[in-house]
């Protein structure tokens, strides 16, 4: 969609709101993207923190 | 993680899967394909059944057919007895062969599994541990290397106690086990873990029609992480609900001819029930199929023949059962079958052709069905399962007890999923429309990367991340009122299907609450848009825009609530 006319933002980005809640559930620990999402959250590290391992 | 076990001896993992009917062995081979492996009968589907005669153990098919002259000596049906009380199960499987008795707080049997004449008490742990012992061996022996470990599968409502005397029966029999997964997901994995298959985010439908009963699963597919959804179980259904169909009409042409039923004679209804489950597999295969039985009662032998036409026709009830179970495990998840992507027929039973086309009435033409009957490059259905443990054993095998223990805790696997689909939203001149980039019920954190056409003049371009819930519009199927709201922003429907004249029910997005706003000036004409959108487990997000082929990209984040 083109801009309309008049919008502007800081940095030419603006947060209108937030998302809703979460659903907790369980995921299947099966897989081997499974097993990469165990390992960052075992170790706390984000996606390219891991990408860099 | 990754480390392999030091000091200890070299570990052989396979997959397993263990049924009340039939239990499967896998390993993947060295070109890394799952495969099947056989027992030295030639069997990949080994009945799940232990026979004594005389002190000798008979083991799979051998001990099948001990059902009718030794039933007595001879033990089946006993995976949903392990670990449970006497008092919560359902002896009706085993009315053929011996029978559970209580022992203590757990099942037992009363055989004669030794030379003498008496019979002894054997608790389903020790029947479990020496089937496994066998599923063992004849890995062992196919494979030339000492199995010692695998991966087991077992059905999504198994309990704790379930899965603790599973454990300790494998591990009797020489069997470390490395992870118990569930079968729905082991089926996923199956078809996943093939080298051309790609991931995708999917809704997937996991139909396990076993012998004596028959589960279902939904199962989210975001990222190559799965989610089950719901599952719906039936306990009284499966392939021996079909084979009674059989038995019924076999008996009733016998008693026509011969004014006697065959089903009042144990011996007789015992090898009816062989032969007819074999006229019953035989029909998934062939329109056609006979049945012949000899001394079947009162020392007549007795032939017939059925064609699938009429199986068919007898069975309806039983198949709208089956259906049943399906449309029961969808409406569980609060789904509509316009949502599922796919619906992978798993178990024995799902050979059976008609249950797969049932299945392709129910659900929309973009929803793929994995049966035979239905799809030429579908896996065999029975080793859906174990090819799956298969995988995962081979991608846990290095790992210590404790990492694979840590690995599975709720501390990690308990994770916010998104109740809300996030998209973008596009806007023209006629009307809004809404696209989904991260679907709902996906495991947070995740991030997605979608290319979007930039409108065709170029020039500066605003892109709104909203959330969007998905709504099933239903249309008469005469003169189709088309949709003419305006643009607005709060507020505005699309379809994002290129609908038919006739059909009547579509899946329609619908923005319902906006993220942000970002802007790309300057876009060159034709050119594309990538957005990216990376979600926090506390609801966090990134999102960055930029031109492909762009330098600079804007980005912004949002601080997550919770």
């Amino acid at each position: 969609p083109s801009l309309p006319q008049g919008w502007s933002a800081e940095k030419d980005f603006k947060p209108v709101g937030g998302l809703s809640a979460a659903t907790q559930r369980n995921i299947e620990p099966v897989g081997p993207y499974f097993l990469a999402h165990a390992r960052r959250k075992r170790h706390n590290r984000t996606f390219s923190e891991d990408e860099r391992l | 993680m990754g480390d392999a076990a030091n000091g200890v001896a070299e570990r052989f993992a396979i997959g397993i899967s263990f049924g009340n009917s039939c239990s499967s062995i896998a390993r993947i081979s060295p070109d890394g394909k799952a495969e099947v492996i056989a027992n030295e009968e030639g069997d990949r589907q080994i009945p799940t059944v232990l026979s004594y005669i005389e002190g000798e153990e008979y083991h799979g098919t051998q001990a099948k057919s001990q059902l009718i002259r030794n039933s007595g000596n001879t033990v089946a049906y006993f995976r949903d007895y392990l670990g449970k009380d006497f008092k919560s199960i359902d002896p009706t499987p085993c009315h053929a062969s011996a029978h559970p008795q209580q022992s203590d707080s757990t099942v037992a049997f009363s055989i004669r599994d030794s030379p003498s004449e008496t019979p002894n008490s054997v608790t389903v742990s020790e029947i479990t541990t020496r089937h496994l012992r066998r599923l063992k061996q004849s890995a062992t022996d196919f494979l030339g290397k000492d199995v010692n470990a695998a991966v087991i599968t077992v059905p999504t409502d198994f309990s704790d106690a379930q899965r603790e005397a599973l454990v300790a029966a494998a591990k009797n029999a020489g069997i470390d086990v490395l992870q118990l997964i569930s079968e729905p997901v082991a089926a996923v994995m199956a078809y996943d873990a093939r080298p051309e298959a790609t991931v995708t985010d999917k809704l997937t439908v996991v139909a396990d029609l076993g012998g004596t009963r028959s589960d279902v699963a939904v199962v989210a597919c975001r990222g190559g992480i799965y989610t089950i959804l719901a599952t719906a179980h039936d306990y009284e259904l499966g392939g021996a609900s079909l084979d009674q169909v059989i038995i019924d009409h076999f008996a009733k042409e016998f008693q026509k001819k011969h004014q006697v039923d065959p089903r009042q004679d144990v011996r007789g209804l015992a090898k009816l029930k062989l032969e007819g489950e074999a006229t019953r597999k035989a029909l998934s295969l062939s329109t056609n199929s006979q049945l012949s039985i000899e001394s079947l009662t009162n020392g007549i032998d007795f032939g017939s023949t059925v064609n699938r036409t009429r199986f068919e026709l007898l069975s309806g009830k039983v198949f709208s059962q089956f259906t049943g179970l399906i449309e029961q495990a969808v409406q569980k998840a609060n789904l509509d079958v316009l949502d599922i992507d796919e619906v992978i027929f798993s178990g024995g039973t799902s050979h059976t052709p008609k249950i797969a086309h049932l299945a392709r009435n129910i659900f929309p033409e973009k929803t793929a069905i994995l049966a035979p009957s239905t799809l030429t490059s579908a896996i065999n259905p029975s080793e859906l399962s174990a090819r799956g443990a298969a995988f995962q054993a081979s991608l846990v095998q290095e790992f210590d007890h404790e990492d694979i223990e840590q690995s599975i805790h709720p501390m990690v696997t308990v994770t916010p999923h998104l109740s809300k689909a996030i998209g973008v939203e596009f806007t023209s001149s006629t009307e809004t429309t809404f696209q989904p980039l991260l679907n709902a019920e996906t495991a947070l954190p995740a991030r997605r990367i979608a290319h979007y056409s930039a409108p065709k003049e170029g020039g500066d371009v605003l892109v709104r991340v909203c959330e969007g819930a998905r709504n099933i519009k239903v249309t008469k199927p005469e003169p189709k009122p088309k949709e003419e709201k305006p643009a607005d922003d709060e507020d505005s429907d699309f379809s994002d299907e290129d609908d038919e004249e006739e059909e009547i029910r579509e899946i329609v997005w619908k923005t319902e609450q906006p993220v942000a706003e970002l802007a790309v000036k300057g876009v060159k004409a034709g050119s594309k848009v990538e957005v990216m959108v990376h979600v926090n487990p506390d609801l966090g997000l990134q999102i960055a825009v930029r031109e492909v082929g762009g330098s600079s990209a804007v980005r912004g984040a949002i601080n997550g609530s919770a």
